[in-house]
């Protein structure tokens, strides 16, 4: 018995030397962090502030309002059933997002639309009025034709201009 | 002589401003703005001095409001939307409000709301519109044939029914591989077939044959254009016409399986009941064919003869097997 209580009291000894001889190594110590998960949805979610930043009716709807308070952003006939395509459209979509975000840097003031007709490709923006209007017309010449070219399908632009952005609200 | 210069060239710079605004009318039309886009003129003065070289005057244009504001009540509708765009809240005079309120407040105005134009709108289809539409398409309308009054008359003119589908889509490409299949339909009661012709049709058409209606339905997809597929299709119906009329040599050898339907004559149950009857009447009368022929005149062996029939071609139903009972009764006069 009282071998195995000193055997005990080594083994402690032990591992509390074990214990300081890692903490004073300064390289090599990994601690485990165990704290709880947070499973918070961040998907097109703008956090609350302060109060002063202004937000639009786009931003301040998140996803899961689609279909209830929000409409598409872009329509076509390939997610039907029985038709093709759905994978095409969508890259394109994403293309000529990126496309109009980068020619018009800046001046969006919402989201681009798109809306397909039979061959037709029609992009609707929203366009804040910071320049020239003479560069306006030549900017979305060359986006229409510039697309047209790429996608080889009639592309229009129907752009309406605001001072500023709409807003819904200030978060 | 300076002012009238500087006049000179005013005037030149309102002609200038004009044409370039009419060498975008037609995108004027498309980009429309909310308010004018001229209202921005603020910094334009800085960059126009240097490309005009005469700063004082700046070709300003005032900032006008909207299109709505000066819509008469009584205009041409058809004109400020002739075809389907996305809605523009500068050209429709209506205080239309989209969108979710915020919390004590009202749904978002038309300005700037993006909702309103995502969703397709049908501005462009008034019934002034549509007049304007059936109006333009009358010159190249016809009358419908007033002796095709009729479903039968129509079916007894033109027998043979095609079926062909377009498919519209939204994509790159207009082509849709599914629009090649053609369908025909015929009924075979209109064809001229006798017995033999018609049996054999039936057994070359198989499946393609619906016994209810009586219709023989051809679908051909075998080709890739829609031409081909329709010249594939009556090219098969007039070679299976020919050739059920044709009898080959070898058709002799049908052997009573691939009969189609049930008779009697020749059968094991015409057999049986012969030589039953035959026995019931051995005391009474000779043997012989004088004797078989009396007893199929007979019409309790006719009865029989029928019944079987109608059991062995529509099957068991309550009808067919009752009729079959009477008969038998008869036959064995119970």
């Amino acid at each position: 018995m009282a071998a195995s209580l000193s055997s005990a009291g080594t083994v402690r000894l032990l591992s509390a030397l074990a214990r300081s001889s890692l903490l004073c190594s300064s390289s090599g110590l990994r601690g485990l962090h165990v704290t709880a998960a947070c499973c918070k949805n961040r998907a097109a979610r703008i956090r609350i502030g302060k109060g002063n930043k202004p937000l639009t009716y786009e931003q301040a709807l998140h996803p899961h309002h689609i279909g209830h308070r929000k409409g598409w952003l872009s329509q076509h006939t390939s997610n039907l059933k029985g038709e093709d395509g759905a994978a095409d459209r969508t890259v394109e979509d994403v293309f000529i997002r990126r496309f109009m975000f980068g020619t018009f840097h800046g001046f969006l003031a919402n989201e681009i639309v798109l809306k397909r007709r039979g061959n037709v490709l029609i992009v609707c923006a929203i366009m804040l009025q910071k320049m020239l209007p003479q560069k306006f017309y030549f900017l979305i010449g060359y986006s229409e034709s510039l697309l047209s070219h790429l996608y080889k399908c009639p592309v229009k632009l129907e752009i309406q201009t605001l001072v500023d952005k709409a807003v819904y609200k200030y978060i | 002589m300076a002012s009238r210069t500087t006049k000179a060239l005013l005037s030149l710079g309102r002609i200038n401003i004009p044409a370039l605004g009419l060498n975008n009318a037609v995108s004027r039309v498309t980009y429309a703005t909310a308010l004018s886009v001229n209202s921005s003129s603020s910094k334009k003065g800085a960059p126009e001095r240097n490309g005009r070289g005469f700063g004082s005057r700046k070709p300003r244009r005032e900032a006008e409001g909207p299109r709505t504001e000066k819509m008469p009540v009584d205009q041409d509708w058809t004109a400020v939307y002739p075809a389907a765009t996305p809605f523009r809240p500068g050209s429709v005079p209506l205080p239309v409000r989209m969108g979710y309120p915020v919390k004590g407040g009202v749904p978002p105005e038309k300005k700037g709301n993006l909702e309103l134009i995502k969703i397709p709108n049908f501005l462009h289809l008034t019934p002034a519109a549509i007049k304007k539409h059936c109006e333009a398409l009358k010159p190249f309308c016809t009358e419908w044939p007033s002796a095709l009054d009729t479903d039968a008359k129509c079916d007894e003119h033109f027998p043979i029914k095609v079926e062909c589908t377009d498919y519209v889509s939204s994509g790159l490409s207009v082509r849709n591989p599914s629009a090649r299949i053609v369908q025909l339909k015929v009924k075979l009661s209109v064809l001229n077939l006798d017995d033999h012709a018609r049996k054999k049709m039936l057994k070359l058409v198989g499946e393609r044959y619906c016994k209810d209606t009586d219709v023989l339905t051809i679908t051909t997809d075998s080709c890739p254009l829609r031409q081909q597929n329709y010249d594939y299709a009556q090219y098969l119906l007039t070679v299976l016409y020919h050739e059920s009329w044709k009898t080959e040599a070898w058709e002799a050898e049908k052997t009573v399986a691939d009969m189609e339907e049930y008779s009697w004559e020749g059968s094991p149950s015409q057999k049986n009941i012969m030589d039953l009857l035959l026995r019931m009447n051995v005391a009474g009368e000779g043997e012989g064919e004088e004797v078989r022929e009396q007893l199929l005149g007979r019409s309790e062996v006719q009865e029989y003869k029928d019944s079987v029939t109608r059991l062995k071609n529509e099957g068991d139903n309550e009808g067919s097997v009752l009729q079959y009972k009477e008969a038998v009764k008869k036959v064995f006069n119970l």
